[in-house]
């Protein structure tokens, strides 16, 4: 018996209106979609530059609804893609050509948290937001904090393994998760995880968080909630270079502190975001770093002034104290609209997600500024400094000409310098669809093929989520390299913004 | 009295057939050069947990593939060989005041980092800092055929790829031998403060709920049953002006439950919490079961384990990572018989209430009486695909989880 691997480019059934018919029985008419123009608000998620139409969109609002579409994509071979909010950041959520999209949109039960056992079950449809709003009167919240926490939703998060700003101390998604209903890509309907946080077995649970929708889809989710912290201190400390910003952060992990949250923006950055949301950033200054430390009142305050110390040593210009919780608030909606803000200084950006070991800070970014002024581009540096998740934002204008390819071709090579450094492609987008092609730069073909096993016991026939993750001939061309024009661009099924 | 020994746990195994590899590849071509079953050792702490496995046709001992192979203090990882004592790796860290933020009761008796893996183990300060799962952020799997491949990597943020290491995470050896595993670091807390006290199992509850929703960042919330009572053990770490409002908080709200604390001295914690785990290890002809439910579940779980027991003319005790809803019961005294039934009616009461239980250690005697598994769960047929999948031949650990996969 030798074992079967995924083979993603089976030949796809097809949905007929006998089909689409079917799914309105199953589920109701108003909750299967199949008109063109409708169909085209899923053509995407955030990384709008993959586009695909999907043949049908479906509403499910239970577990046995989203087990019943998935039996007929089964039953008919038709790929599927699970979707939440489409805020995706790796082309994870592109659908299918001929596809149907299974959209969980409408699944957001929230049943009674479990105060004192600190839990709750809710549907995937669910925002992170609303989670952390449903138990605020308990002072309890999900700690996983991505950007786009306010429409994003948990399913998304399970996905992805959605992290955040305060990853640092507190995890991932992975780590805020006790149970989950899955509906397998056979139909068939599982339990992962439980009341118990160990069980008999292999972790399911873990395998299945950050499988970016290939393996299942969660119907029910049971949260892990946390106590929020008693005390929280943030400043915006200024530097006059990136690299003693880095120094900084270094003199503060030495120490032996944890910070809940360290960012840092550069000039660029700073210039964006102060456009958008005036949150009182310093204009003239090279570097700053936003560093929240929480827990216990006595043991932060002792915490923050070391910090302080630790970035005036590092040589530090100006630090400013959130004197209360209304300026912390606009120290993190200048951090957070970071990606929107871009648009106030170019018409165009790629965003990438790479991470490095924290050390080589200094190094990735003087590599950076290299490669950007031989692209003749400008980069800008919005990141996770204390666990090394870079996001540089790559500056381009589309409407001049080569600029885009350029832009993109840098930002691939600023993901593959991060693998080189010992670190990885994506922190905390997902691989997706848009960095597929650059899997090999990280992972030997022993290291997928082995990955593609996990595949293929979960979903023998490769019809939930095709086409991401890994690497396919189709999508990366015989040979790796930087941009190249999509086979689905060609064929003009995608295209790019 | 004495602890349950190596030697009871690990199967005869013929001269010839035991391997000790001393690196990957040499593992690797091992694995590649033989065929038949196939059982991994690294500390022998945990061979009998869930199904026992008969003799293998080849035992692979791991203990060669050892040692801190990257340290990055400033990085806060580290990489080290599978088969890497965790005391020995906390050795290493020590110097940099950095550790695995990990306690498990079987790392004073030679546990690995990949056994440790393998099971799924941890111990009480998984409270603060999470367990096993939660600090590997990269594996170096072997499979059956001899086929090398690593997940993860050294970064502690990284999404590419799926995560093996939570796969093989409680395979207890069945799917993959783990050659190598990255680890996140953590600081080495300043100060510790360890308060205990006598309460009962409901005070037991109480105390953690009520910990859990104080200003306090709690490394551990222990209670070990007596007879007709218990002993609250309760740890937090941090900065001497933190330790001592804790002190004070901690003592008038326990004081508040009925539950008279004192706080022990550095050294008298050390012997508590190694006593602790002793306690948790278990000793020689006991049944050791692993149950987790819903922290509040606690007093439940006691008044069951204790009735069942009583049925069966044998004595339970239970150790509780309360605020975990993590219990250790230890079921001793009577004979075999007794041994199968308490566990047999302890396991299908706890699994009815919605907890997961896992049998550890016990003789080879109440082996014959109990289905070490129980009721298969709903991802049965799932595991079983994983398992054809990762070992087509089926060589790993074959009766771990049987009849499951």
């Amino acid at each position: 018996m030798s074992a079967q691997l995924v083979d993603v480019d089976h030949q796809a059934g097809v949905v007929t209106d006998e089909l689409a018919e079917e799914l309105r029985r199953r589920l109701t008419p108003d909750r299967i979609i199949t008109d063109e123009t409708r169909l085209r608000t899923f053509e995407c998620d955030a990384i709008t530059g993959y586009r695909v139409v999907p043949a049908l969109v479906a509403f499910p609002e239970t577990t046995e609804e989203v087990a019943a579409v998935v039996g007929v994509c089964a039953r008919e071979h038709i790929p599927y893609v699970a979707r939440g909010a489409g805020t995706g950041l790796s082309g994870g959520a592109l659908p299918v050509a001929e596809g149907i999209v299974i959209s969980l949109a409408r699944m957001r039960k929230v049943l009674p948290p479990d105060v004192d056992n600190q839990r709750m079950t809710v549907e995937p449809g669910v925002t992170n937001a609303d989670i952390s709003k449903a138990v605020a009167a308990h002072d309890l919240y999900f700690a996983p904090d991505p950007s786009s926490q306010i429409v994003c939703t948990i399913g998304g998060n399970i996905a992805e393994n959605s992290g955040g700003a305060h990853c640092l101390k507190y995890g991932f998604t992975t780590n805020h998760v006790y149970a989950m209903t899955l509906v397998l890509p056979d139909a068939s309907v599982v339990t992962v995880g439980g009341d118990g946080i160990e069980q008999c077995g292999p972790d399911l649970r873990g395998a299945v968080i950050g499988s970016e929708g290939t393996l299942a889809i969660a119907t029910s989710i049971t949260v892990r909630l946390l106590r929020k912290p008693e005390d929280v201190q943030t400043m915006v400390a200024d530097f006059p270079s990136a690299a003693q910003a880095g120094e900084a952060v270094s003199g503060i992990i030495a120490a032996g502190i944890v910070p809940a949250a360290v960012e840092m923006l550069d000039e660029l950055a700073i210039e964006a975001c102060e456009a958008a949301v005036h949150a009182g950033y310093s204009l003239d200054t090279a570097a700053a770093l936003v560093v929240e430390i929480d827990g216990p009142a006595a043991q932060c305050e002792e915490d923050f002034d070391r910090v302080q110390e630790i970035c005036q040593e590092a040589g530090s210009t100006h630090v400013r104290v959130a004197a209360d919780a209304g300026e912390r608030m606009l120290i993190w909606k200048g951090r957070k609209a970071a990606f929107a803000a871009m648009g106030r200084i170019s018409p165009d950006y790629f965003v990438q997600d790479g991470v490095i070991p924290r050390t080589k800070l200094g190094e990735v970014l003087a590599r950076m500024e290299e490669m950007a002024s031989e692209a003749g581009l400008r980069v800008a540096n919005v990141f996770h400094a204390g666990d090394g998740n870079l996001h540089p934002l790559v500056l381009y204008n589309a409407a001049t000409e080569g600029e885009s390819e350029r832009g993109e071709e840098l930002s691939t090579a600023i993901a593959e310098l991060c693998v080189e450094m010992g670190g990885s492609i994506t922190g905390e987008h997902g691989v997706g669809t848009d960095k597929a092609c650059s899997m090999p730069k990280m992972f030997s073909e022993d290291d997928l093929e082995v990955m593609k096993r996990l595949r293929a016991a979960f979903d023998p026939t490769g019809i939930s989520n095709p086409g991401k993750i890994f690497p396919t001939p189709r999508l990366c061309g015989e040979k790796p390299g930087p941009y190249r024009e999509h086979p689905l661009e060609a064929s003009g099924q995608i295209e790019r913004m | 009295m004495s602890e349950v020994t190596t030697q009871q746990r690990t199967p005869a195994v013929s001269a010839g057939r035991e391997k000790r590899p001393s690196s990957t590849s040499e593992a690797a071509e091992l694995l590649r050069a033989t065929q038949g079953s196939v059982l991994l050792r690294g500390g022998a702490t945990k061979l009998d947990w869930a199904g026992r496995v008969d003799e293998p046709d080849l035992l692979i001992d791991t203990s060669d593939l050892a040692g801190v192979l990257t340290h990055n203090p400033a990085d806060m990882t580290a990489s080290v060989g599978g088969g890497t004592r965790l005391t020995e790796l906390q050795r290493h860290l020590k110097g940099d005041g950095q550790w695995l933020a990990l306690d498990p009761p079987t790392a004073e008796t030679g546990a690995t980092v990949a056994g440790l893996l393998a099971a799924g183990d941890s111990g009480p300060s998984r409270l603060r800092y999470g367990g096993i799962r939660d600090l590997v952020i990269g594996v170096t799997l072997i499979l059956a055929d001899g086929t090398v491949a690593r997940a993860g990597g050294h970064v502690i943020k990284n999404v590419a790829g799926y995560d093996l290491a939570k796969l093989v995470h409680g395979s207890l050896g069945s799917l993959a031998m783990i050659a190598e595993v990255v680890v996140r670091l953590h600081p080495r807390p300043s100060g510790a403060l360890t308060i205990t006290g006598t309460a009962d199992a409901d005070q037991a509850t109480a105390a953690a709920v009520a910990i859990a929703a104080g200003p306090f960042e709690p490394s551990a919330v222990e209670w070990i049953s007596q007879s007709g009572s218990g002993t609250l053990l309760v740890k937090t770490e941090g900065a001497a002006g933190y330790l001592d409002s804790s002190r004070s908080q901690l003592t008038s709200m326990l004081d508040g439950l009925g539950v008279t604390t004192r706080q022990l001295s550095d050294e008298d914690a050390e012997t508590s919490w190694q006593e602790h785990a002793a306690a948790v290890r278990g000793e020689e002809q006991e049944t050791v079961v692993r149950i987790c439910t819903l922290p509040t579940r606690l007093g439940g779980l006691t008044s069951d384990a204790l009735d069942i027991a009583a049925a069966a003319d044998v004595e339970a005790r239970l150790i509780s990572s309360v605020s975990l809803g993590m219990h250790t019961v230890r079921i001793r005294g009577g004979d075999a018989q007794g041994h199968a039934t308490a566990f047999t009616e302890l396991r299908e009461r706890a699994l009815a209430q919605g907890a997961s239980v896992l049998l550890r250690s016990r003789s080879f005697e109440v082996d014959e009486l109990v289905d070490a598994l129980g009721p298969p769960p709903s991802t049965v047929e799932l595991l079983k695909r994983i398992k054809t999948q990762f070992d087509p031949a089926g060589r790993f650990a074959p009766q771990r989880f049987h009849p499951w996969y």
